[in-house]
């Protein structure tokens, strides 16, 4: 059995960009069984850009399972992002999972917005100052709900489980990017997370000029879906159910 | 696609500075960072335009998510970088459904 999952982050809506992704979108029943959204879907957070995503992806015949981005935190209303979406019909996913029935299997996707910090050998650590020891575990906590997010899903007999989070948790798909800028792009507590609860496969977003392509250290493989990345509309991604 | 959005040499904006860097005029990297900011501060909120220094030139490149943002980044170049030589990659973000799925196992 397969599970078809398409995924694209980054999309960055604003009043000007209303129906660029629609057409596209309108053709998911064709080639997936789900629409994964990891982030940064407005510009600015305001209310105004959500009513935007919220239109665009607004009755479409697949469910939809979205996390936030860094932008979508910008106006300091993530609360109301949140409810716009998730009244247009959008599983808006912060530290906890949700399970999609598809026809190849019960899929069960953990989805967490994720922070920065670094990857091993080059990472901030919890020392310091206090908003140095704030950064870090923000990071943290993050990752451990998603650890626990996962665990969850295991239980629920998922056939495949999906980690979804807006920062990376490997530095593989960041390739591209200066690396001087690599703690504020992702963190390798997310891939501990993911590595340790077990998942299929992991999607994020938030590195426009990364790669797509990368994988855990423990062989989870690393899809960066940004759509300045993978440079269409979305990608599907076919999983050998068990 | 490149757009040159100033042809002043380096010149036109003084001497470079004793310290300053060869390929830079005097605050000219102080003026990148500034249209950094403004990039990202005001109505874009872009943090994916990445503008540095090559050969002499100030090289902004990266991917928007419309045909208004795009003019709006080389907009603002131009008036963050008047009197530098300015070249633009500045595309918008491609909207086509992919023609084929990844097969992951």
């Amino acid at each position: 059995m397969v599970i078809r999952v398409a995924a694209v982050g980054d999309i960055h809506m604003g009043p000007d960009s209303q129906g660029l992704l629609r057409p596209a979108f309108e053709t998911l029943p064709d080639c997936a069984d789900l629409l994964l959204l990891a982030g940064d879907l407005t510009r600015h957070g305001t209310p105004e850009e959500a009513r935007v995503v919220a239109r665009e992806v607004r009755g479409l015949p697949v469910p939809v399972v979205a996390v936030l981005g860094n932008h979508d935190h910008h106006d300091e209303r993530p609360e109301t992002v949140t409810s716009i979406l998730r009244e247009a019909g959008v599983r808006v996913l912060e530290g906890e999972g949700t399970v999609v029935e598809c026809a190849g299997g019960k899929v069960g996707i953990a989805g967490t917005k994720g922070f920065g910090g670094g990857f091993v050998g080059r990472s901030a650590g919890e020392f310091g100052e206090p908003v140095m020891k704030e950064f870090v575990r923000t990071t943290r906590r993050s990752a451990d709900s998603l650890h626990a997010a996962l665990k969850g899903l295991d239980e629920e007999g998922c056939a495949a489980r999906v980690a979804l989070t807006h920062f990376s948790p490997v530095a593989d798909t960041l390739a591209g990017e200066p690396p001087e800028i690599h703690p504020f792009l992702g963190s390798y507590l997310l891939a501990e997370a993911i590595d340790t609860a077990g998942a299929d496969l992991a999607v994020h977003g938030h590195a426009h000029m990364g790669a797509e392509h990368g994988m855990t250290a423990g062989g989870v493989r690393v899809r960066n879906v940004a759509q300045p990345v993978i440079r269409r509309a979305f990608n599907v991604y076919r999983l050998g159910a068990a | 696609m490149s757009d040159p959005v100033g042809h002043q040499g380096p010149a036109a904006s003084g001497p470079a500075s004793a310290g300053g860097s060869p390929e830079a005029p005097e605050n000219a990297e102080y003026r990148v960072a500034h249209l950094q900011e403004r990039l990202a501060a005001e109505e874009l909120g872009e943090l994916g335009v990445r503008a540095e220094f090559r050969a002499g030139a100030v090289a902004v490149t990266g991917t928007v998510p419309s045909a208004r943002c795009r003019e709006t980044v080389l907009r603002l170049a131009r008036e963050e970088l008047a009197g530098l030589t300015v070249h633009t990659d500045v595309v918008v973000a491609e909207t086509d459904r992919p023609d084929h799925a990844e097969e992951l196992w």
